[in-house]
């Protein structure tokens, strides 16, 4: 019987790396996650039977030490040119069993990037840090505070905003920040954070790349407040909610790199951000390719298996040639952060654009394909016994985030026509 | 600007009693359940119980077809078919599950309580449970769905199994059947009306009320939406049913009423999502210089085809209640040309809705799938609804049949 390892990827892209923390992670996801996710969706305030699994994979076998170095007491996976192509697998992995799991797990990260990977290590920060993630068999989250209330995906929108609609500010007060702000959104808000990566402004309206600081907040200090988690159609595993800074203080130093170095190395954490996205939805098609698969041997029409029709057998046709793609695609997106020698850095505009491309293709071919494969399954396909159901709202919860469709569309086309006045 | 303006139809086919009716069921839909949507969400026993009691009983909408001596609301002809549709749209506006449950019901009651298929004696057994009754009472459908295994020559409907089997006993049809899904309430439904073959194959629509020995639900399950629909796979172990309809021709008019209804429901989850797009692209400001959401051209253009989405998704549904109503001009409800435009019409519907609040979702970003602002509620709904009612490709190849004269192999 064909399996999801039987979908392509670029062999020579992989990392040394890539069979075993492949293995382990579909080994934690098949144990500790698809049993019980079909009840994820009443879990989604209090995390009692998420949390344990989550334990399970960061805490104990500590991959959220992933990024920091290996002196510190991480995986020292920020220095290596597959570390990409390593993180996608995980998300994929993860992701087959539940594409919330995927991205809270990838958004724990998502801050720490900006100071440990090559070549724009913040080697004092990461020791600042290393301890709270690698020191520990505890699951520790991080989130990055971006969305604030009044422009949305403004935030997101870097190559024509440049941080001018932030309203979050930094001022500087001796040897410390001092942070005033409303933020929204974050994955891993909701009170499951330890540590903040926040975008703020050193000078309101100002379009300046130099004003734009990328500062991070432990969670625990006075004048932080996070709200109660929202709830949403899905991503169940993945909290978000309000977040306010009042004269929240942090040393001087916990800037990530300093003026202009902070807006260009957060656009590279954009681009790896689509690129998970990718490994999110490629994983939950991979899983949701097996659903299909097992309910057309299962089920007949026309007194044949459904797969032995043929005009079934035509989406199957369609469904599974989406989840080929949409895989070669993450990973070649992946290799595309690894070797800014051959494709130039991640915080190009040339490679942001096609990260919001890519991420945008997979996730509109993941939502209508999966939408298709519950056509197919007729009752049974909107039936949580069946879990396709739920990565299909989770999916369509990928596909919106990071500024949705429209931004994305206007950032390719600016780039690829040399648009000037989008 | 009330939506009989902003999305016309075709206002000649529509009679007092259709607006009256429309008029009353968007009242309800205000006051029971719009106003509460976010406090119960999709509460079950507070919510949307006590709202369908107000719709079912109250209002009296399970009891439409009943002579008013009976306390029904009198309606008997194929005209009914606008009503309920005008209905329909309203009450899925507020609620697309209880919109749902409804375009069953009505289906079913379209096999005894329509001319020319009227059976006064049926309506009269049946006035307990509709029209005098306290309790909310759905009829469900138990379709013909996929098989469990392959091989036999079996009598099937398009393709598909029927998921009872049936024989005679005592002049009566005695139906047996595991797992056997219907389309809503399999814990709650008053009454199931089953499709299943005669002996002969010919294919045949059974009364089974809830309670009868033999019938029994199993454990209630979760699905993507329509909350109000609480549904469980039943057992029937040789339970006696009462046939209304044999032959094609009436399972398929009775499909052609539950394709419209259905249709009815998608275009109210089309109401209430515009709407809710409406006010986020008023209240919205983008690119920090004051731009407003719906202003910017590119969402504009989206927005324009979702709008231009409603208002044909809307007049195709009442061209199909039309057909339904003038079985004199268009040919009986249950020919084969009108069951392909009736498929033909609940797939463009449905996936047309399905798509269009896809795509306002798209431009609310996290505000259409966080609970707070409603939407996404409207779009688990409808594809439900896009699930349950008929597999696509089912539907396609029953429409190659009709269109092409494929004979499928």
């Amino acid at each position: 019987m064909r399996t999801v390892d039987d979908f392509t990827r670029p062999l020579e892209y992989l990392s040394p790396l890539d069979r075993s923390l492949g293995m382990i992670t579909r080994e934690w996801a098949e144990k500790q996650v698809m049993p019980i996710r079909r009840d994820f969706d009443e879990d989604w305030e209090e995390h009692r039977i998420i949390e344990p699994a989550f334990k399970k994979l960061m805490g104990e076998l500590g991959f959220q030490r992933f990024f920091f170095p290996e002196d510190l007491g991480g995986f020292g996976m920020g220095h290596s040119d597959y570390a990409a192509v390593g993180a996608y697998r995980i998300c994929e992995e993860v992701s087959r069993g539940d594409s919330a799991m995927g991205v809270s797990f990838g958004v724990l990260h998502w801050p720490i990037l900006i100071i440990s990977l090559e070549p724009h290590v913040n080697r004092r920060l990461c020791e600042e840090f290393a301890s709270m993630f690698c020191d520990t068999t505890e699951p520790m989250f991080a989130a990055n505070a971006m969305t604030e209330p009044q422009g949305g995906s403004d935030i997101e929108n870097l190559d024509l905003l440049k941080g001018s609609t932030i309203q979050t500010t930094a001022t500087l007060d001796g040897d410390e920040w001092v942070i005033n702000g409303h933020k929204l959104w974050p994955t891993n808000s909701g009170g499951v954070a330890k540590l903040f990566g926040v975008v703020c402004t050193t000078k309101l309206g100002s379009n300046d790349p130099n004003d734009f600081a990328f500062i991070f907040v432990p969670t625990n200090l006075p004048g932080v407040t996070q709200g109660k988690p929202y709830q949403k159609a899905g991503m169940a595993a993945d909290k978000n909610s309000d977040i306010w800074f009042e004269n929240v203080r942090v040393p001087v130093w916990y800037r990530a790199h300093g003026p202009g170095d902070d807006f260009k190395y957060f656009k590279e954490m954009v681009s790896w951000a689509q690129m998970a996205t990718i490994g999110y939805v490629g994983g939950a098609m991979m899983n949701a390719w097996e659903i299909i698969r097992d309910f057309a041997n299962e089920k007949t029409y026309r007194g044949k298996l459904l797969k032995e029709n043929d005009d079934l057998a035509g989406v199957l046709a369609d469904f599974a040639t989406a989840v080929d793609i949409v895989r070669i695609i993450g990973y070649q997106m992946a290799r595309m952060l690894d070797r800014p020698d051959l494709y130039g850095p991640g915080w190009s505009d040339e490679i942001v654009t096609k990260a919001r491309a890519y991420k945008y293709f997979a996730c509109d071919r993941a939502v209508e394909m999966v939408g298709k494969a519950m056509n197919i399954m007729g009752a049974h396909g909107s039936d949580r016994v069946q879990d396709i159901e739920k990565h299909w709202r989770d999916i369509k919860i990928c596909q919106l985030w990071l500024g949705g469709k429209q931004l994305g569309q206007m950032e390719v086309a600016r780039w690829f026509y040399e648009c000037e006045t989008l | 600007m009330r939506y009989q303006e902003l999305f016309p139809v075709p206002t000649e086919w529509v009679q007092d009693v259709d607006e009256a009716m429309a008029e009353t069921v968007a009242r309800w839909a205000e006051q029971e359940v719009m106003a509460k949507r976010l406090e119960y969400r999709e509460d079950y026993e507070k919510l949307l119980l006590p709202a369908m009691s107000k719709l079912f009983l109250d209002i009296g909408l399970q009891a439409m077809l009943w002579p008013e001596e009976a306390g029904g609301g009198g309606l008997s002809s194929p005209s009914a078919a606008m009503t309920v549709t005008a209905m329909l749209e309203q009450a899925g506006r507020a609620d697309t599950g209880i919109a749902f449950l409804l375009a069953n019901t009505f289906a079913l009651q379209s096999t005894f309580g329509i001319e020319p298929h009227r059976n006064e004696a049926l309506l009269g057994e049946l006035t307990p449970l509709f029209s005098e009754g306290r309790e909310v009472s759905v009829g469900a459908l138990v379709l013909p769905a996929y098989g469990n295994g392959s091989g036999g020559e079996r009598p099937s409907f398009s393709g598909l199994d029927y998921q009872v089997t049936a024989w005679r006993k005592d002049g009566r049809w005695v139906l047996k059947g595991e797992q056997v899904r219907p389309q809503c309430s399999g814990a709650t439904a008053g009454i199931f009306g089953v499709v299943f073959a005669l002996d002969d194959g010919t294919p045949a629509i059974g009364l089974v009320p809830s309670g009868v020995t033999g019938l029994s639900a199993g454990e209630t399950f979760k699905k993507t939406g329509l909350a109000a629909s609480v549904n469980a796979d039943l057992v029937f172990k040789d339970v006696e049913s009462y046939v209304v309809m044999t032959g094609p021709d009436g399972v398929k008019e009775m499909l052609c009423w539950y394709y419209m209804g259905c249709s009815a429901a998608c275009v109210g989850a089309l109401f209430a999502s515009h709407e809710i797009l409406k006010e986020w692209g008023e209240t919205r400001v983008i690119k920090g210089k004051g731009h407003i959401f719906k202003d910017n051209p590119l969402v504009a253009a989206l927005m324009g085809q979702i709008g231009s989405r409603i208002a044909i998704n809307r007049i195709l549904t009442y061209n199909l209640a039309r057909m339904l109503s003038k079985p004199d001009l268009y040919g009986p409800a249950g020919s084969q040309a009108i069951y392909a435009t009736a498929t033909a019409i609940f797939q463009q519907v449905s996936r047309s809705a399905m798509q269009s609040i896809d795509n306002s979702m798209e431009l609310m970003a996290s505000a259409g799938y966080a609970t707070e602002w409603n939407l996404e509620r409207y779009w688990r709904d409808v594809k439900t609804i896009e699930t349950y009612v008929i597999p696509e490709t089912v539907a396609q190849t029953g429409m190659a049949e009709h269109y092409f004269g494929s004979q499928i192999v």
